[in-house]
């Protein structure tokens, strides 16, 4: 069960046009992509991806779930949204609450474990390892874990751990974490212990319906056997604008964790037909990713362009995300930014402009989807922009 | 509902391709970073709606299939029509002049009777188009014609291809003649090439089919320049064919012309796509010692040295220092530091290890066979 509903409002607005799920990622890719080729890779053949904010350009994107190789006799790719039903029936009120209404999909199947996933994380991961731990260790529950620098584990949800790997506490998202050992939001249930601890969910009026909030501390307060399957190697939240500027960004180092070179464990991905790209006599191009169907006359460092990228002469792109289908016009400039898909940016635009005064903290500047720059103009460091509302 | 199927000759040999032709047909030969020959006449023919394509393939199709498979990535995976793979007959294999051998089409005849469309739009597998084929197939049926050859007008003190063939054709598009190129004087050469694509009535090609099908081997445009009197045969102008690949400097000339925006707006920036087999390549990473001008660069490549004026597919690792100029370099290649090429070709998964100089030239690039090391 794939969790892909969520709107992502911390994404500003890369998220105002799609669900999160489907924001471009590493130029070619989109979040997405990084669990579905997981479960593919894990020799997964039936997922149900729970959608809810904006699933037009998701639901486009998976179609049938063929460019995972999830098209198969035996299950395949579900969509599932919210939907009413003889008496009732209501938006999904909480990841646990979205499986929890589409229960009838997964006693369809009646699977004997049934692994939770989130759609917005990029990490490679083989399921198949965790549950053969989840078999060995004859768990419930078990949870993936990883190891986090301690600054930063207040944002997940903590874990604390016997010395064989049990759980013995479970806190979402506390001030000042015990340890640095966080739930990577990667659930295998046994197919009955999600099903009771869903309806126990349910009946709590109290309860806001979250795996990581609710159901997760509920069934470790009942006794049950919890593991956490420690997982190494890279996993990146990409939740918020910082979190998925750096996971981006650290694409571009050598020797990268995500390795998506590797034949062996390749990451699929839904991709436009693009010829490959060209290079002009005048462009310069260093330390970057750069995608079929671009034409580069400019200047790139550090950055990473998306399919279909224009980049008009004279025009300097250093340190940026350029989403697909992005143009940029001649004598522009672009630093430190997130262009967001399809936006056209004219002539001579400076963005992402270190001001006279240079601000306290250099933010990233994000652009969104479909925007248009009219030319001329220069948008401060830090600045998020967003189209006009006016149809 | 396209009113027509398609049948492409991908069976073309050529022993004028220096060793890239030597174990595929022309069809399966890489071209422009990520396609093979033989997508371009695919590519068109689904773009125009036509979703019944027969493929007459070579003896060594083995290229060719492990590139198509059932071809989804050309949308042709259906229940109704698809891709159909039509085996060809031995000797049309390497040099054979005839355009559309009729025994290749005999051999499948079952393809062309068991639809029943009005139509077949046939098409060479060694040329690089985009060509829309909906007007042309709209044409055909308004003027009730029998035939539709597609040409186009050219210069012809430019044109040096020597196996053309060459139409007349009077004010009403009609057809009057049907000439080989080089069995004319250079001062006879009408203005307009033949580009190896034409429409023909089902029915039409049945009846060619059963009537000249004993004679051996016989090229379809033989006998429509014998029975031009009899045949209503109309001519239709396209300008989207870039030119057809039969010789290595047809291939260096035709990739090189890539480099020009005119060329490749026109094969490749308009609305239909040139599909091809999806491999879902990371994107090609530059390090910060990349130099790379007026270049094509497919994805999946990891770039750390100078390219100039050249051609990359694929998956090709260029280490630091090295200089590649003037080059194509096809899938897979690995140039090690320091290493130089210049008017050069690697075929798939060449090695060039350090400090070597391969070295062509313009009229004659070099041609380094596949997998070879260095």
């Amino acid at each position: 069960m794939l969790l892909a509903g969520g709107q992502g409002s911390r994404l500003g607005g890369l998220t105002r046009n799609r669900a999160k799920p489907a924001v471009s990622f590493c130029g070619k890719y989109r979040i997405i992509d990084f669990t579905l080729s997981n479960c593919t890779n894990s020799n997964i053949n039936t997922v149900g991806v729970l959608i809810q904010y904006k699933p037009f350009l998701l639901n486009s994107y998976i179609g049938l779930g063929s460019a995972w190789d999830l098209d198969n006799p035996f299950g395949g790719v579900h969509i599932l949204p919210p939907f009413l039903g003889e008496t009732e029936g209501s938006w999904y009120n909480g990841t646990a609450n979205a499986v929890y209404q589409n229960y009838e999909f997964i006693d369809y199947y009646d699977p004997e474990y049934v692994i939770i996933l989130s759609g917005d994380h990029v990490y490679k991961m083989d399921y198949s390892l965790m549950l053969k731990f989840h078999k060995e260790k004859n768990a419930e529950i078990t949870l993936a874990a990883i190891q986090v620098p301690r600054e930063e584990a207040s944002r997940f949800g903590i874990l604390t751990i016997d010395s064989e790997d049990r759980v013995t506490k479970f806190t979402e998202k506390p001030a000042n974490p015990e340890s640095d050992l966080v739930s990577m939001g990667v659930y295998i249930f046994n197919g009955p212990t999600l099903k009771q601890a869903l309806i126990t969910d349910k009946a709590d009026y109290l309860s806001q319906n979250d795996f990581g909030k609710n159901i997760i501390p509920n069934q470790l307060s009942t006794g049950k056997r919890v593991f956490a399957y420690k997982f190494q190697g890279y996993w990146r939240d990409v939740g918020t604008i910082e979190s998925y500027y750096q996971a981006n960004m650290e694409s571009l180092k050598d020797g990268h964790f995500l390795n998506i070179f590797d034949p062996k464990f390749r990451i699929f991905s839904n991709e436009d037909i693009f010829p490959p790209h060209f290079v002009g006599s005048a462009a310069e191009i260093e330390n970057s990713l750069i995608c079929n169907g671009c034409t580069v006359h400019g200047k790139v460092s550090n950055s990473i362009l998306g399919a279909g990228v224009y980049v008009g002469e004279g025009v300097e792109i250093k340190d940026s995300i350029i989403l697909p289908y992005v143009k940029l016009h001649k004598g522009s400039s672009v630093y430190r930014t997130i262009i967001g898909e399809n936006a056209e940016v004219m002539g001579n635009c400076s963005i992402g402009a270190r001001g006279e005064f240079a601000p306290a903290y250099e933010g990233i500047t994000v652009i969104e989807d479909y925007h248009l720059i009219t030319e001329g103009t220069v948008i401060e460091s830090g600045k998020h922009v967003y189209r006009s509302r006016a149809m | 509902m396209s009113n027509a199927i398609g049948i492409i000759f991908a069976n073309s040999g050529s022993d004028n391709l220096q060793g890239l032709a030597q174990e595929r047909p022309i069809a399966a030969v890489p071209f422009g970073g990520r396609y093979r020959i033989l997508d371009f006449a695919l590519s068109s023919m689904v773009n125009s709606g036509i979703r019944t394509i027969g493929l007459v393939t070579p003896h060594q199709y083995r290229p060719l299939l492990d590139h198509l498979g059932a071809g989804k990535d050309w949308f042709l995976e259906r229940k109704d029509g698809g891709l159909f793979i039509l085996p060809g007959v031995m000797h049309s294999l390497a040099g054979s002049k005839d355009t559309f051998c009729i025994k290749d089409l005999q051999n499948n005849l079952e393809y062309l009777q068991k639809d029943y469309v009005e139509n077949v739009l046939i098409s060479s597998g060694d040329q690089i188009f985009n060509i829309n084929f909906r007007d042309t197939l709209e044409f055909h049926k308004d003027k009730h014609a029998d035939v539709t050859l597609i040409y186009k007008a050219v210069n012809p003190s430019d044109d040096d291809s020597q196996d053309q063939i060459l139409l007349e054709v009077d004010g009403d598009q009609k057809v009057s003649k049907i000439h080989n190129k080089h069995s004319l004087e250079r001062e006879e050469l009408a203005p307009l090439n033949f580009v190896n694509i034409i429409i023909i009535r089902r029915e039409l090609l049945l009846d060619i089919i059963e009537k000249y099908g004993s004679y051996g081997c016989i090229g379809l445009m033989e006998i429509l320049a014998s029975n031009i009197e009899v045949l209503r045969i109309l001519g239709s102008p396209t300008n989207s064919s870039i030119g057809t690949i039969h010789t290595i400097n047809d291939y260096f000339d035709r990739s090189m012309d890539l480099l020009d925006f005119k060329v490749r707006d026109q094969l490749w920036l308009g609305v239909d796509r040139t599909h091809t087999k999806i491999v879902d390549n990371p994107p090609t990473k530059y390090t910060a010692q990349a130099k790379v001008s007026n270049s094509l660069i497919a994805s999946g490549c990891s770039i750390a040295g100078e390219v100039t004026n050249s051609i990359v597919f694929r998956g090709v690792i260029l280490e630091q220092g090295c200089r590649i100029q003037n080059s194509i370099i096809l899938p897979k290649c690995h140039i090690h530091s320091n290493a130089q090429t210049n008017y050069t070709i690697l075929d798939k998964s060449v090695i060039v290890h350090g400090e070597n100089v391969l070295k062509g030239s313009e009229s004659h690039p070099l041609v380094v066979l596949k997998k070879t090391v260095i």
